[in-house]
């Protein structure tokens, strides 16, 4: 993870944090850059700042505030050098980089016609790590196997930002993929295997450089990287012809009807949304149809942070299935 | 006998002298129409493929005559490998580095060099003006040149022949 890392930052960034502490440095999960603001990481939900010898203090005074020469040197080696080849990700407000780390990023917003047009003067940087955990849904894929018909049920995961949702759906989509989840019946794994779609709109599940995966999402898995949602889940079901198919961070209306469309089409679907818990995102407007319909069988709701970290399972009336705590859900 | 050989000498080595110098003149506004080329594709490469930087560069040096193909080449290589380079940095350094092996001139170098402080680091309408303002410096450049051409091709061919003969003259 830290090579990775240390391959987007500019040098004395990269100085400063490879001096850090072995603990903190592999349970980092984010790291907020700010011009003339001291350097934050954020790791097992708490937050420190960082001293130009790579210790953690909680004075500002004392810690290491990145120049402007720091942020502009980072955003050159993120975008490339090239940062006209990004307005689209400006757009959005965050770049994905090699690794799989999602950097967001704040600055000044240029408007065309009411429409944010691009970011320019930007100073703020926030890099979230992305990290593999294998493993993570081993114990979440028992309750979402239907049984009947070997595949999995419809899915929404539902979970605050930070909680592992995108881990946990990148874990499932290995598994399905390779047919390891545990079963009833006698097949053997390798007929089990679905034929996975994930339309990976933020290029975070499986963090592709150049249209190839880096993390490993299965052996039958197809990705469409850098896809916007509700469009490439319908080219996924025209020509991909997928068993499962992943998204994540649903919530506008096409996104809705595109899932409707999959789960006509006969494809089960495993998406993610932001929320507290169900009602949250039963709230959300865009959202609103899928449960109308009530088409998820399955509800996996993420909680806290760090090692407080759990997962409840809920069943289409909102049933609660199981909950797990502790070590098994330490993932991120 | 040794003094007509010395005299002759002379007269060869400033003749050569002068045809050298001929030729930076008549070089100069073939390097920058040169030059001009390689931006106008860099800003294509830019305003409608949205190519990263180090990849038209390397586009641009497959283009290019020697030594510009190798400005652009060493610039590309500089940025695809090492991470903690400015663009800015780079395109200062190499450009410095290579401008004695070109005929070009001062002019023409402040242009390019102004181009590292935008190069990559705004949008594509920003970029696309910076570069169309480079090319316009460029080509009034070349304009120039192409005078001087006119004017002293032919002279510092000759004057570098009599310039020896006054020489051998004098010292006689």
């Amino acid at each position: 993870m830290q090579t990775t890392l240390s391959t987007i930052l500019p040098d004395r960034l990269s100085t400063i944090l490879s001096r850090l502490d072995d603990t903190v440095a592999t349970r980092l999960e984010e790291l907020r850059i700010r011009e003339s603001k001291p350097l934050e990481v954020n790791y097992d939900g708490r937050y420190a700042f960082v001293t130009p010898l790579g210790g953690l203090t909680m004075s500002p005074t004392e810690s290491y505030q990145p120049s402007k020469e720091d942020c502009m040197k980072l955003l050159d080696i993120v975008t490339n050098h090239s940062l006209y080849s990004f307005e689209e990700e400006l757009r959005r407000g965050y770049i994905t980089v090699r690794g799989g780390h999602r950097i967001g990023i704040a600055g000044r917003v240029v408007l065309d016609r009411g429409h944010v047009k691009l970011l320019r003067d930007i100073s703020g940087f926030n890099i979230r790590l992305a990290r593999e955990v294998r493993g993570a849904a081993d114990r979440v894929i028992r309750s979402l196997i239907d049984p009947a018909s070997d595949t999995v049920h419809h899915t929404l995961v539902v979970s605050p930002p930070q909680c592992g949702k995108t881990t946990l759906i990148r874990d499932l989509a290995r598994i399905i993929s390779e047919g390891s989840w545990p079963g009833l019946t006698g097949q053997s794994v390798q007929e089990r295997g679905l034929k996975v779609g994930i339309v990976d709109e933020r290029s975070e599940i499986a963090a592709s450089v150049a249209g190839v995966p880096t993390f490993d999402v299965g052996p039958r898995t197809d990705v469409l990287d850098a896809c916007p949602k509700a469009e490439g889940m319908m080219m996924m079901i025209r020509s991909l012809s997928p068993q499962v198919l992943i998204v994540d961070e649903i919530g506008r209306k096409e996104d809705a009807e595109a899932i409707q469309e999959a789960m006509h089409a006969g494809i089960r679907v495993i998406a993610t949304a932001h929320g507290q818990d169900i009602d949250d995102v039963k709230r959300r407007p865009g959202l609103a149809p899928l449960f109308e319909a009530g088409v998820f069988r399955r509800y996996v709701v993420l909680r806290g942070v760090g090692h407080q970290r759990s997962y409840h399972l809920y069943d289409r009336d909102g049933r609660s299935l199981q909950s797990m705590y502790g070590k098994a859900a330490s993932v991120r | 006998m040794i003094k007509l050989v010395g005299a002759v000498l002379i007269i060869f080595a400033s003749t050569l002298f002068g045809f050298y110098k001929a030729s930076l003149y008549a070089a100069r506004p073939r390097q920058i129409r040169q030059l001009v080329h390689a931006l106008k594709r860099l800003a294509t490469e830019i305003g409608y493929g949205s190519t990263p930087l180090p990849v038209a560069l390397r586009k641009l040096s497959a283009q290019c005559q020697r030594p510009l193909d190798q400005m652009f080449a060493t610039i590309a290589d500089r940025l695809s490998g090492g991470r903690s380079e400015t663009v800015r940095q780079v395109w200062q350094e190499t450009i410095q580095r290579f401008w004695g092996q070109t005929a070009m001139k001062a002019p023409e170098q402040e242009t390019l060099l102004e181009l590292a402080s935008t190069l990559g680091i705004s949008d594509r309408e920003d970029q696309l003006k910076h570069l169309e303002l480079a090319i316009t410096g460029l080509q009034h450049e070349e304009a120039v040149a192409r005078d001087e051409q006119q004017k002293f091709e032919k002279l510092s061919r000759s004057l570098g022949m009599l310039g020896g003969a006054l020489i051998v003259i004098l010292i006689y």
